[in-house]
C-alpha cells in the first residue's frame, strides 16, 4: 500500500515538476507568474488528441501536442505579458488568469464540454517491486519526465540560447548591453517551458485516457505550489518540489481523507509560506 | 416593472457590495485575492444555517457578516506574509478549499447545497416581494458605499494608499502595514459575507459552484473593468457584468471567453479600467 502510493505519488509529482519547471523559468526571467500554464498543458492534450484521432499515429499527434502548446506559450508571451513589461506586478497577473479563463474556454467552445479519450495502449506489462505494481505507463512518465529534465539542463547550461536565458534572468540590462538579444531570450524560456507543459498535458492524456477544457486547472495550480514548495526561479526545486507534492498527495489521499486530496497541495503550500518562504532550494525571498 | 427587472436589479445590488468590498482589497490596499467568491459563499451559508434553525433575519445577518471577517482574519494571518503573485495562489488555494469543505461537510448539505432557506424578514414580517427586497438591498448598498467613501479619505485609507504606492515607504512613515493590510481584509471578508447573507435569503437555495472560482473571477472582472481604485468604477463594473449576461443570454455559453478576453484587453489597453482616472501602472509605480 504505501510503496504503491509512493509509486502513484511520484508519477504524479514528474508531471507537476514538468510544469513547474514552466512556471519557474518564466519567474526567473521575466519576475511573472504565468497562471495559464495549466492551459498550455491542456492545450498540448488537446493538440495531441485531435491529430491522434484523425491520423492513428502516434507520431504526429505528439508533433502536434508539442506545436499546440509552444504556439499558445508563444502568443502569451507576445500578446499577454510583453505589451505589460516593467509594470506593477499586478497588471500581468490580472492580464495571465484573463488568458487562463478564455484558453480554457475556447477549449471548451472549440473541443465541446466533455471528456474525450485518447486510446493508445503504450504496453500492458506490470512489473512488482517491493509489493507495488508498476504500469509501463507509468514507467513511461517517469522516464521521459527525466529524460526531459536532463534535456533542459543541458539545453540551460550548454547551449547558446539556454545560456542566453541565464544571463536574462540574472540581469537583463546587463545581458542586453552585452548583446543578447532579450526579447528572443524571453521566446525561448516561454518555448521551452509551453514544450515541458505540452509533453505533461500528453502523458496524462494517456495515463487517465481522458482530456478536457478544464483538466490544466488543478494541475497547473498545484504545480505552481510545487514551484514554491522548491524555491521559485530555481531548477532542481521545481523537480524536488514536484516530487514532493505528488508523494504527499497521494499518501495524503491514501492516509487520511481522499475527498481532500486536491486540498493537501494548497494546505501544504501555505505551510511553507509560513515556515520557509523561500522554498526548499530557494536562496532568497 | 416587471419581476424580471427587479431580479436583475437585485443581483446587481448584491454584486455592487462584492465588487465595492474586493475593491477595498485590490483598489485601495493594492492586494489581490482570488478567492473572494469564498467570503460570498461563507456569509450565504453561514446566515442560512443560521435561519435555518430558527436564529431571526437581523442577527443572522450581521453574525454571517462577523463569521466571514473571522475567517477573512483567518486566511490573512498566513496570506498576508506573502504578496502580490504568492498572494494570490494562496487565496486562490482558500477559494478551492472552501468549496472542497462545503461539498464534503454534512452540515453544509454536500454537493446539493441548502435547500429551504427563510427568506429575509424585516420586523418579523418575511420580505416576499422583490420590489420590497430590492430597497433592502439597495439601503445597505447605500450605507456601504457611504462607508467606503469616508474609509477612502480617512487615516485608514490613506494609509492603504501608502501602502498600495509603496510599502516600504510606508513602513518607513510608521504606518503599520501588516495591520492595515489585515483591516482590509477584515472590512472587505464582512461586506462580502453580508452580501453572501442577503444572497442566500434571495434565493432560499445555495449550493457550493455558485462560490467558486468562476465567481471569484467574475468579481475581480467587475473590479478591473470599473477602475481598479474607483468607488463609482465597481459600481458600473458590477452593472455592466450583470446586464450583459442577461441581455446576451443566447450567447451564455460564450461568457467565459468574454471575461477572459475582457481581462486581458484591459490590462493591455486601459489598466485603469471605465472610471479610473490614473492608470494602475502609474498608481503602482515601477517594481
Amino acid at each position: 500500500m504505501f510503496f504503491q502510493q509512493l509509486v502513484n505519488g511520484l508519477v504524479s509529482g514528474c508531471v507537476y515538476a514538468l510544469i513547474a519547471l514552466g512556471y519557474t523559468m518564466i519567474f526567473g526571467i521575466l519576475g511573472i507568474v504565468n497562471f495559464a500554464q495549466g492551459e498550455i498543458y491542456m492545450f498540448g492534450a488537446f493538440g495531441a488528441v485531435t491529430v491522434y484521432a484523425a491520423t492513428g499515429s502516434l507520431a504526429l499527434a505528439i508533433l502536434a501536442g508539442l506545436g499546440a502548446a509552444c504556439l499558445v506559450g508563444v502568443l502569451l508571451e507576445r500578446f499577454a505579458f510583453r505589451p505589460l513589461r516593467g509594470t506593477h506586478p499586478l497588471v500581468p497577473l490580472i492580464s495571465a488568469i484573463g488568458a487562463s479563463i478564455l484558453l480554457s474556454s475556447l477549449a471548451r467552445f472549440f473541443f465541446g464540454p466533455e471528456d474525450r479519450p485518447f486510446p493508445h495502449e503504450f504496453s500492458a506489462a506490470t512489473y512488482t517491486v517491493f509489493s507495488a505494481h508498476i504500469t509501463g505507463m507509468q514507467l513511461t512518465i517517469m522516464g521521459i519526465s527525466a529524460a526531459l529534465m536532463t534535456a533542459l539542463w543541458l539545453f540551460l547550461t550548454m547551449s547558446r540560447h539556454g545560456k542566453a536565458i541565464q544571463a536574462v534572468a540574472m540581469d537583463s540590462d546587463a545581458a542586453r548591453l552585452s548583446g543578447i538579444n532579450v526579447n528572443r531570450a524571453y521566446v525561448a524560456t516561454f518555448l521551452s517551458g509551453s514544450a515541458l507543459s505540452g509533453v505533461a498535458g500528453m502523458l496524462m492524456a494517456v495515463y487517465y485516457n481522458a482530456t478536457s477544457p478544464t483538466m490544466g486547472l488543478l494541475p497547473g495550480l498545484k504545480a505552481f505550489s510545487a514551484a514554491i514548495l522548491g524555491g521559485v526561479g530555481s531548477i532542481p526545486g521545481a523537480i524536488i518540489g514536484g516530487l514532493v507534492l505528488g508523494v504527499a498527495e497521494n499518501l495524503g489521499a491514501a492516509y487520511l481523507s481522499s475527498n481532500f486530496k486536491d486540498a493537501f497541495a494548497f494546505i501544504a503550500l501555505v505551510l511553507v509560506l509560513i515556515i520557509r518562504p523561500r522554498g526548499i532550494m530557494g536562496q532568497r525571498k | 416593472m416587471s419581476a424580471y427587472v427587479f431580479h436583475v436589479l437585485i443581483m446587481v445590488s448584491i454584486f455592487a457590495i462584492l465588487s465595492l468590498s474586493l475593491n477595498i482589497i485590490v483598489g485601495f490596499a493594492g492586494l489581490v485575492s482570488l478567492g473572494h467568491a469564498a467570503f460570498f459563499g461563507i456569509g450565504a451559508y453561514a446566515s442560512g444555517l443560521m435561519m435555518i434553525r430558527g436564529m431571526g433575519f437581523v442577527p443572522a445577518l450581521f453574525l454571517a457578516g462577523l463569521c466571514t471577517a473571522a475567517l477573512g482574519v483567518a486566511l490573512a494571518l498566513p496570506a498576508l506574509r506573502v504578496k502580490d503573485d504568492y498572494l494570490a495562489i494562496v487565496t486562490l488555494g482558500f477559494g478551492i478549499i472552501v468549496v472542497m469543505v462545503l461539498m464534503n461537510l454534512e452540515v453544509t448539505g454536500g454537493p446539493d447545497g441548502l435547500v429551504g432557506i427563510p427568506p429575509a424578514a424585516l420586523l418579523g414580517t418575511p420580505l416576499y416581494s422583490k420590489p420590497g427586497f430590492l430597497a433592502l438591498t439597495l439601503g445597505f448598498l447605500l450605507v456601504m458605499i457611504l462607508s467606503v467613501y469616508a474609509l477612502k479619505q480617512s487615516r485608514i485609507g490613506r494609509a492603504w494608499a501608502a501602502i498600495r504606492d509603496n510599502d516600504v515607504t510606508a513602513m518607513f512613515m510608521g504606518i503599520n502595514i501588516y495591520y492595515y493590510k489585515m483591516l482590509a481584509f477584515i472590512v472587505s471578508s464582512f461586506w462580502a459575507g453580508l452580501a453572501g447573507s442577503l444572497y442566500a435569503h434571495y434565493t432560499a437555495y445555495i449550493n457550493p459552484q455558485t462560490f467558486g472560482m468562476h465567481t471569484s473571477i467574475q468579481i475581480l472582472s467587475m473590479v478591473v473593468l470599473g477602475g481598479i481604485g474607483s468607488i463609482t468604477g465597481s459600481l458600473l463594473g458590477a452593472a455592466l457584468l450583470v446586464v450583459l449576461p442577461e441581455i446576451l443570454r443566447p450567447l451564455a455559453d460564450y461568457q467565459d471567453i468574454f471575461y477572459g478576453a475582457l481581462l486581458v484587453t484591459m490590462m493591455v489597453f486601459r489598466p485603469q479600467g471605465i472610471m479610473g482616472r490614473v492608470k494602475i501602472t502609474e498608481i503602482f509605480g515601477k517594481k
